[in-house]
C-alpha cells in the first residue's frame, strides 16, 4: 500500500447553514484511479472545489503529500500538482485550441520574464511547441489553431484534460468526464486516461457512467447527502447495501439484491 | 500637407492611442467608461508643466503619462473589487470627479481652460501611435496578453490556472491609463489649448464605442474601430451635403439647400452601433477572421514552396 | 429657517430624481442592465411635450395643443421610444458565451440610442433650451415661513403615487412575480414558464413611463426644457440609486432624496460649481466602501460569475 497523495480529514462545508458535506475522510493512494461517486446533489462537485480551493472547508482539513493546503489561495495549487477538470466544459471561448492549453502551462511558466516573453509572435516559441506536441500525443493535432467555440463537445472535453495536464500534475481531478459522449467516444476516452494514469498521474474521477468506473478505476468512494457511505474496491462497490439504497432506494434496493442472488444462482 | 489633413491625422494618432488605453481593461474584461478623465490627467499634467514651467514636450507628455497610470494604478485596487454594472459607474463616476476637480482649480484654469505653448505637429502623434500600437501587439502576444484574453472569458478557471488575475486587471487597467494620458499629453500639444469641457462623458462613451465596435479579440480591433470612427465624420462631412441635394432633387426642390446639421453625424454613429450589437457583437474584426487570414496566407506560401 | 427652506427645496427637487432613479433601479434590479437611454427619455418627454404645446402636432394636424394634453402624448413618445430599445437591446440579443463584453451588449446598445435619439431632437428642435408654457410654477403657498410651490407638491404627490404602486405591483400582481422571476433567476424562470418576451417588454414600458413621467414633472415645475435637460438629471438619478442600492426601489427613493439634499447643502455651503464633484464623489465613495448601497443586495449587477 502506497502513502496517499492527497487525504481528505473530517471535512465539513456549509453554505449559510446548510450542510452540503459532512465530516468526510478518504485517501487517494499514489499513482490510483479513484472514482468519487454518488447521487446527484451528493456533494461530488463540492469535493473538487474543496480540494482545488474554490471553496474553503469550513472544517477539517485537505493535504497534499502530507501537507496541508488549506490555508493556500486557489491559484497556488495547481503548481504543487492538483490540476482539474469541469463539470460544463470550461475551456476559454475565444481562445484557440492551442492557446487553451498554453494556459496550463501558467503554472510553470508565470514568473515575470515568462510573462513578458512573447509566445506566438515570431514563430513557435517552446512553450507553444510543447503545447502542440502534447495536442499531437493525445490525437488532437488537427485542431490546433481553431477556435474551441466551434468544436464538437468530445474534442473540448478532451483538450480539457490536456490543459490539466500540460501543468505536468500529480494529481489529476476529473469531473464526469464522459457526461455527453456516446460509447465509441466514452471507450476512446477510457484509452485515454488509461495512457495518463500510466504516465505515472493519479486520477480522481467524479463519474456517473458505472461501467467506465469499473474499467477504469481501482478504488471507489461513495458519497451521499454529502457524507461518505463506503470507501473501498470498485469491484464490491454495487454489492453494497448502503450505495444500493442510497442509488435505488430502499425498497428498489432489497429488489435488486433479490435479483442480483437469483443471477448469481443462475 | 494641408492643415486640415494634418489635424485629422494627429486626432486619429491620438484616437489609436486613447482607444488601446481603453482596450486593455476591456480585453481583460473590465469596460472602462472613465477614458475621458485618463485622457484629461495626461492633458492637464502636460499643459500645466508646459505652461509653468516651459519643460520640453517629452517630458511633459512623459509625466503625463506616469501620472494617469499611478493614479489608474492605485484606483484599480478599490475599482476592480467591483464588477459588471458597478465597475462602469465607479469608472464613470471617477471621470466626472476627475473633470469635476479640475473645473474648480483655479490653477489649472478652471472652466476657461488652459494655452499650452509648446506645440507638436503631426508626425509626433503619428510616429507615437505607431509605437503604441507595436507595443499592444507585442504585448497580446505574450503570456501576459493570453492571461488577460483568458480573465476576460472566465475568471474562475483562469485563477485555478494559476492565474493571479487581480495582477492582471491592475496592471491592465494602470497601462491602460497611462496610455489615455499619453493621448491626453499628445492631444494637449497639438492643439495648444485645453480646457475640461472636451473632456466630458461623450468622450468616454465615443472611445469605449471605437473599441467594441472594432472588436477586443485581437488588437486590430481598436486600430480599425479608431480609424473608422475618426475618418467616417469627416467623410461624411462631405458626403452628407450631396446625399441631402440628392435626396431634395429626387423630392422636387430645385433651389440649392443648406448643408444638412452637424448632428446627423452622431445618429449615423450610434445607428452603427445598435446595428452592430445586434448583428455582430463580437466586433468588426474578430478573433476568427484574423486566423482564416494567416491560415490562408501560410497554406497559399505553402503551396507555393511545393 | 434658511436651513429649513433649503431642505425642504431639496426635498422637491430629490422627487424628480427619485422618479428617474426608480426607472434605472427598475432595469438593473430586473435585467441587470444598465440602461443609458433612460436621462434620453426623460427629455424626448419634455421635447416632444413642449413641441406640441409650441407648434401643435406635425404637419400642420392641428394647432397647438394645450399642455396637459401635449404632456401626455410626451409621456406616450417616451413609452414608444423605451419600447423600441427594448427591441434593439434584448429582443434580438443573443449571448453565446456569457462573458464580461457580452454582458455589455444592452449597455453599449443603449449608447447608440442616447446618441441617436438625442441628436435626432436636436435636429428637430435645435439644441437651444426652450421655455414651456405650462400653469404659473410661481403659485407658492406659506407654511409657517417655508414657501413651497404648489406644482412641486403636487408633483411629489405622484411621485409617491407611482412609488408606492410600483411597489405593490411588483410584490402583489401576476406580472410583479414574473418580473422577480427573472430578476431571481432569468434561466430558472424560463423553465418555470415566465414568458420573458412578454415580461420584459413591461420593464421598458415602465421605465418610459416614469421617465415620461419625471420628464413632464419637469417641464411643469420649472418652466423650461432643453436637449440637454436629461443629462445632468442622469447623473444625479445615477447617483441616488447607487447610493440607495441597486435594485431597490426604495433605495432609489431614500438615495436620490439624499442626492437632492447633498445638492442643496453644497451649493449653500461651497457654490454651485462644486456640485458635480459632491455628487459623483459620493457615487464613486458608496461603490467602494458600501458597494450594496444603503438598502441594496449584494448580489445585484455584479455580472456572471
Amino acid at each position: 500500500m502506497s502513502a496517499p497523495l492527497l487525504s481528505l480529514h473530517a471535512v465539513s462545508k456549509n453554505f449559510g447553514g446548510l450542510a452540503v458535506i459532512t465530516d468526510v475522510s478518504f485517501e487517494v493512494p499514489q499513482g490510483s484511479r479513484t472514482a468519487l461517486i454518488g447521487p446527484n446533489g451528493a456533494g461530488k462537485t463540492t469535493v473538487f472545489n474543496l480540494i482545488s480551493g474554490v471553496f474553503a472547508p469550513s472544517e477539517g482539513e485537505i493535504r497534499l503529500e502530507g501537507q496541508s493546503i488549506d490555508a493556500l489561495p486557489s491559484r497556488s495549487r495547481i503548481g504543487l500538482g492538483v490540476a482539474r477538470s469541469f463539470q460544463n466544459i470550461r475551456l476559454m471561448p475565444h481562445l484557440s485550441v492551442v492557446e487553451n492549453v498554453m494556459l496550463g502551462q501558467q503554472a510553470r511558466a508565470g514568473n515575470l520574464a515568462g510573462m513578458l516573453t512573447p509566445i506566438s509572435l515570431f514563430g513557435r516559441s517552446k512553450w507553444r511547441r510543447e503545447a502542440e506536441d502534447l495536442l499531437d500525443r493525445m490525437g488532437l493535432s488537427t485542431y490546433p489553431g481553431e477556435v474551441v467555440a466551434t468544436l464538437p463537445y468530445g474534442i473540448r472535453k478532451k483538450i480539457e484534460v490536456v490543459r490539466a495536464l500540460v501543468a505536468k500534475p500529480k494529481i489529476l481531478l476529473l469531473d464526469e468526464p464522459a457526461a455527453g459522449l456516446n460509447n465509441t467516444e466514452t471507450a476512446n476516452l477510457r484509452d485515454f486516461l488509461m495512457t495518463i494514469s500510466q504516465s505515472g498521474v493519479t486520477l480522481l474521477v467524479v463519474e456517473h457512467d458505472m461501467s467506465l468506473v469499473r474499467s477504469l478505476c481501482d478504488h471507489a468512494v461513495v458519497l451521499n447527502f454529502g457524507r461518505k457511505i463506503y470507501d473501498g474496491s470498485t469491484r464490491t462497490v454495487q454489492d453494497d447495501p448502503a450505495v444500493l439504497e442510497a442509488y435505488l432506494g430502499t425498497r428498489q434496493a432489497e429488489k435488486a439484491r433479490t435479483h442480483a442472488e437469483a443471477d448469481h444462482v443462475a | 500637407m494641408s492643415g486640415y489633413w494634418a489635424g485629422i491625422l494627429s486626432i486619429l494618432a491620438i484616437n489609436v492611442i486613447f482607444a488601446y488605453g481603453i482596450f486593455l481593461p476591456v480585453a481583460t474584461g473590465q469596460l472602462n467608461l472613465g477614458g475621458a478623465g485618463f485622457q484629461a490627467l495626461g492633458a492637464y499634467t502636460a499643459a500645466y508643466l508646459s505652461a509653468m514651467f516651459g519643460l520640453p514636450v517629452p517630458v511633459t507628455v512623459g509625466v503625463g503619462m506616469v501620472v494617469a497610470g499611478v493614479v489608474g494604478f492605485l484606483i484599480a485596487f478599490p475599482i476592480l473589487r467591483t464588477r459588471g454594472v458597478y465597475l462602469v459607474l465607479a469608472t464613470f463616476a471617477f471621470a466626472e470627479v476627475v473633470a469635476g476637480t479640475i473645473l474648480n482649480s483655479e490653477t489649472l484654469g478652471g472652466a476657461m481652460g488652459m494655452s499650452v505653448p509648446a506645440f507638436i505637429d503631426w508626425e509626433i502623434p503619428v510616429i507615437v501611435a505607431g509605437f503604441v500600437t507595436l507595443f499592444v501587439f507585442y504585448l497580446m502576444s505574450t503570456r501576459f496578453g493570453l492571461t488577460m484574453r483568458a480573465t476576460h472569458d472566465d475568471e474562475v478557471v483562469t485563477d485555478l490556472m494559476g492565474v493571479n488575475i487581480r495582477m492582471v486587471q491592475v496592471c491592465a487597467f494602470a497601462i491602460g491609463g497611462a496610455l489615455a494620458g499619453l493621448a491626453g499629453g499628445l492631444y494637449a500639444h497639438s492643439f495648444s489649448f485645453v480646457e475640461i469641457q472636451s473632456f466630458n462623458a461623450l468622450v468616454s462613451i465615443y472611445v469605449l464605442l471605437y473599441v467594441l465596435l472594432g472588436g477586443t479579440q485581437t488588437a486590430w480591433g481598436p486600430l480599425a474601430g479608431a480609424a473608422f470612427f475618426t475618418l467616417l465624420p469627416e467623410l461624411l462631412r462631405t458626403v452628407l451635403p450631396q446625399v441631402k441635394s440628392f435626396l431634395a432633387a429626387l423630392v422636387g426642390i430645385e433651389e440649392p439647400v443648406g448643408p444638412p446639421d452637424d448632428s446627423w453625424r452622431f445618429v449615423i454613429l450610434g445607428a452603427l452601433t445598435i446595428a452592430m450589437m445586434v448583428l455582430r457583437p463580437e466586433g468588426l474584426i474578430t478573433r476568427t477572421m484574423i486566423e482564416r487570414l494567416r491560415f490562408r496566407r501560410s497554406s497559399s506560401a505553402r503551396e507555393q514552396v511545393a | 429657517m434658511l436651513l429649513i427652506q433649503q431642505f425642504v427645496n431639496s426635498v422637491m427637487l430629490g422627487s424628480v430624481y427619485v422618479t428617474v432613479a426608480v426607472a434605472f433601479t427598475l432595469t438593473i434590479g430586473v435585467l441587470n442592465f444598465l440602461n443609458f437611454t433612460i436621462p434620453t427619455l426623460f427629455m424626448l418627454a419634455g421635447m416632444v411635450g413642449w413641441a406640441l404645446a409650441y407648434w401643435g402636432l406635425p404637419f400642420g394636424l392641428s394647432g397647438p395643443l394645450p399642455w396637459p394634453l401635449a404632456l401626455f402624448f410626451g409621456m406616450c413618445a417616451a413609452i414608444l421610444a423605451s419600447l423600441l430599445v427594448e427591441r434593439f437591446t434584448f429582443r434580438y440579443l443573443k449571448t453565446k458565451y456569457g462573458d464580461s463584453t457580452e454582458h455589455a451588449i444592452p449597455l453599449v446598445s443603449s449608447l447608440g440610442f442616447l446618441l441617436v435619439l438625442e441628436n435626432l431632437v436636436r435636429i428637430g428642435y435645435g439644441t437651444d433650451a426652450q421655455r414651456f408654457p405650462g400653469p404659473s410654477a410661481d403659485l407658492t403657498m406659506s407654511i409657517g415661513g417655508i414657501f413651497v410651490r404648489i406644482p412641486q407638491v403636487v408633483s411629489l404627490g405622484i411621485v409617491v403615487l407611482i412609488v408606492v404602486g410600483l411597489t405593490w405591483l411588483l410584490k402583489r400582481s401576476r406580472i410583479g412575480r414574473g418580473l422577480r422571476a427573472i430578476a431571481e433567476n432569468p434561466d430558472a424562470a424560463n423553465i418555470l414558464g415566465v414568458d420573458t418576451n412578454r415580461v420584459v417588454p413591461v420593464v421598458f414600458m415602465l421605465t418610459g413611463l416614469l421617465c415620461g413621467l419625471a420628464g413632464a414633472l419637469f417641464a411643469v415645475n420649472y418652466g423650461e426644457v432643453s436637449p440637454q435637460m436629461g443629462e445632468d438629471i442622469g447623473t444625479k438619478a445615477i447617483a441616488g440609486m447607487v447610493v440607495g442600492g441597486l435594485g431597490s426601489i426604495w433605495g432609489a427613493v431614500l438615495g436620490g432624496l439624499i442626492v437632492g439634499l447633498t445638492e442643496m447643502m453644497t451649493i449653500h455651503f461651497f457654490g454651485a460649481d462644486t456640485v458635480q464633484v459632491a455628487v459623483w464623489g459620493l457615487l464613486l465613495l458608496t461603490l467602494l466602501l458600501r458597494p450594496q448601497g444603503l438598502l441594496g443586495h449584494h448580489s445585484i449587477g455584479k455580472g456572471k460569475l
